[in-house]
């Protein structure tokens, strides 16, 4: 029954496609493809969708610089919806009868992807990579649907498995944001012990925004917990990191990819030492042991925007550079059904940023299932594993 | 006049520039705002109370709406049942007016606020919790409003209802109470006027038009999570009221033309400048705040400042 809906559901997204198509390419001329964004750059993470911004804009200008795709020039519109879905949804409606544009790569922020993302699959356009771990941005399968960031249950079912393996942990407890986020960890975390015959020793919650995690840590610590998993974001990682050592608690302690950012021990300094934490895209940092690459990108971002990049510059990058390769790949007569086949074949290697290959196909439209393990050493994350199955 | 045919100008550029979607999805924005800010002028505007908590009516309403048409039960009857449960949301909220003072009362419209959206991140089971919830166009005997047009005339038509009801409720006996009240309650309640009871229905009757617009607002969007009615819905709702003439009815209309259609005409013009194209931090939020500051300079009492 749920594969003949699937199955309808395809079949008129791909009559929805071929109708478009037939109309005339929206976004696409002869000689340029107009996309749009829709970011943050006002509200509660407007930290993160100005580098996230910056990154798809210089991406997308470097190929303009070499000729554009297929002779085209890319050009984006960027709208700031303030991560207000309402504002999201009139500028996702602008986007799409106003700038006419081809898709829509990088949303940010899940309560603006979910309002606009029926409306931007409802026009036949492509939603590509939006910056949300909710499931629906590629399940159920939807011909215009791809996502690359992959769900915290995935990605830390492995991280536990390979913590407990390498470091003989017995008994390990999770401190976790009493939301959604923390319960996927927290059902990843659960996962992996599983496969290992183990169970969660303690577990403890804390409400988005608190400051306070002495009870937490007390908690923990009456468990003879020996290793924390932390569904924290950046400043509440450093909190419990703080208050574990102002104890004079060792314990070792994994973050998820949230805190997994240089913000963590710029603010935690010589207290988060030693935390672990999973990356699904190394930071960006420039130093000796930068490839030559890399060190080139990190000028060219720094020489462009007066500022650092970080690790959310680098996604944004990143979406773009798929974006762009699957462009190549559609070939130079494009079109949205064209697109998506070339998508729907994609397989990207791994690059100078840092990241997995990329692998999509007609069956999965999730690009990314894994991350690696990094760890806090001489005030910067450093890499200690590949990306982990 | 002269008003009306600048809106109407204004309309048909936005239709121009943005698209005819664009603009009709902000008249439905329009239009469910509206009818919230209209349940905020009844209790602040006419009833003299400040309700800080308003956001988290249209929440329960927008919820209750989300609910029921997902059980099967059709648009309109589900609708009012989330008026009904913005209208109990309003008398829960107005209780504590009995035993506390003006700040004292606001204050606690705030706890309120922050209850109801601990509640429904914590009722995962019923509301989807911080997952949030996915809301299907609202049908109405089967009529499915799914385009932008649909939406706006079921907006405003539902508006210009809810207009025309408080009207007759402000020149009712009732109407007179609450003005009487917010004048001078000690005054009032000298010939006779029970001021509490007539504050806690106008808390009965505001809650009702925020569920109305909640369970509205719900469709339009498509998706619900708490935070969206935050104590910042709260505040954006006071803003529109304030903006638009706290004791006026058509104030609430202007006020919500200013809070939806002005970034949008901020963000049109921001991408026709040289080198904005690609957003700058902030620039439109720090247009609108001058513009609304400059509103409350020129006009203090509102763009509507009549009413009595």
């Amino acid at each position: 029954m749920l594969g003949c809906t699937i199955r309808t559901a395809s079949l008129l997204s791909w009559a929805l496609i071929v109708t478009v198509a037939d109309a005339g390419v929206p976004g696409v001329t002869r000689d340029s493809i107009r996309i749009a964004t829709i970011q943050d750059l006002s509200g509660p993470i407007a930290i993160l969708g100005a580098p996230i911004r910056d990154g798809i804009v210089m991406r997308l200008d470097e190929e303009n610089a070499r000729g554009g795709v297929h002779g085209r020039r890319l050009t984006i519109a960027v709208e700031d919806s303030g991560y207000d879905p309402k504002k999201a949804v009139l500028a996702a409606r602008r986007l799409l009868a106003g700038d006419n544009v081809f898709a829509f790569v990088g949303n940010l922020g899940t309560p603006v992807v979910m309002a606009t993302m029926p409306l931007i699959v409802g026009a036949g356009r492509p939603h590509l990579f939006p910056f949300s771990p909710h499931q629906a941005t590629y399940q159920p399968l939807q011909p215009l649907k791809f996502q690359i960031f992959a769900p915290y249950r995935d990605y830390m079912d492995a991280a536990v498995r390979h913590m407990v393996r390498a470091n003989g942990y017995q008994r390990v407890c999770l401190l976790y944001q009493d939301d959604d986020y923390g319960l996927e960890v927290g059902r990843g975390v659960e996962s992996g012990l599983g496969r290992l015959d183990m169970t969660l020793v303690e577990r403890t919650g804390y409400k988005r925004g608190a400051t306070d995690f002495s009870s937490q840590i007390a908690r923990l610590r009456a468990a003879r917990c020996d290793l924390v998993v932390l569904a924290t974001v950046v400043r509440e990682t450093v909190a419990a990191m703080r208050e574990a050592r102002k104890v004079g608690w060792p314990v070792d302690m994994l973050v998820t990819a949230s805190g997994y950012s240089a913000q963590t021990h710029e603010l935690g300094g010589a207290e988060v030492e030693g935390l672990y934490g999973v990356s699904v895209l190394p930071h960006p940092y420039p130093g000796t042991d930068t490839s030559r690459r890399l060190g080139e990108w990190i000028e060219s971002y720094r020489t462009r925007y007066d500022a650092d990049p970080n690790v959310w510059s680098a996604m944004g990058y990143q979406v773009a550079d798929i974006f762009v390769q699957a462009l190549r790949a559609a070939g130079p007569g494009l079109d949205v059904a064209g697109f998506v086949a070339a998508m729907e074949g994609l397989e990207t290697s791994r690059d100078f940023l840092g990241g997995p290959g990329y692998r999509f196909s007609p069956d999965d439209h999730l690009g990314n299932r894994r991350g690696r393990l990094a760890r806090i050493v001489d005030g910067r994350w450093r890499l200690i594993t590949d990306y982990l199955d | 006049m002269i008003q009306y045919v600048a809106l109407a100008a204004a309309f048909a550029l936005s239709a121009l520039v943005g698209g005819v979607d664009n603009a009709f999805a902000q008249a439905a924005f329009v239009g469910t705002l509206a009818l919230a800010g209209l349940g905020l002028v009844l209790i602040v505007g006419l009833s003299g109370q400040l309700s800080l908590g308003h956001g988290a009516m249209m929440g329960l309403g927008a919820y209750a709406q989300a609910g029921l048409v997902g059980m099967g039960i059709d648009g309109l009857p589900a609708l009012a049942a989330a008026a009904t449960v913005g209208a109990l949301g309003g008398l829960v909220a107005s209780i504590p007016g009995r035993r506390l003072g003006d700040l004292g009362f606001a204050m606690s419209t705030l706890a309120l606020a922050l209850v109801v959206e601990e509640g429904l991140l914590r009722l995962a089971p019923l509301t989807g919790g911080a997952a949030g919830l996915v809301v299907p166009p609202l049908t109405v005997a089967g009529w499915r409003l799914a385009s932008p047009v649909a939406q706006a005339v079921a907006s405003l038509t539902l508006l210009g209802a809810a207009l025309w009801l408080v009207g007759r409720l402000r020149n009712s006996r009732l109407g007179r109470a609450w003005r009487a009240g917010r004048d001078d309650e000690v005054a009032a309640a000298a010939v006779g006027i029970d001021v509490r009871h007539a504050r806690l229905l106008a808390f009965v009757c505001g809650g009702a038009l925020a569920g109305l617009a909640g369970g509205l607002h719900a469709h339009w969007l498509g998706f619900l999570s708490p935070e969206q009615f935050g104590l910042p819905l709260s505040f954006e709702l006071l803003v529109l009221v304030f903006v638009g003439g706290v004791r006026s009815l058509s104030g609430a209309l202007w006020g919500s033309i200013v809070i939806v259609s002005l970034p949008q005409a901020i963000a049109m013009l921001r991408q026709a400048l040289p080198g904005f194209e690609l957003g700058a931090a902030g620039l439109e939020l720090v247009a609108f705040g001058l513009i609304v500051v400059a509103l409350v300079i020129w006009r203090p009492g509102g763009l509507r400042p009549e009413g009595r």
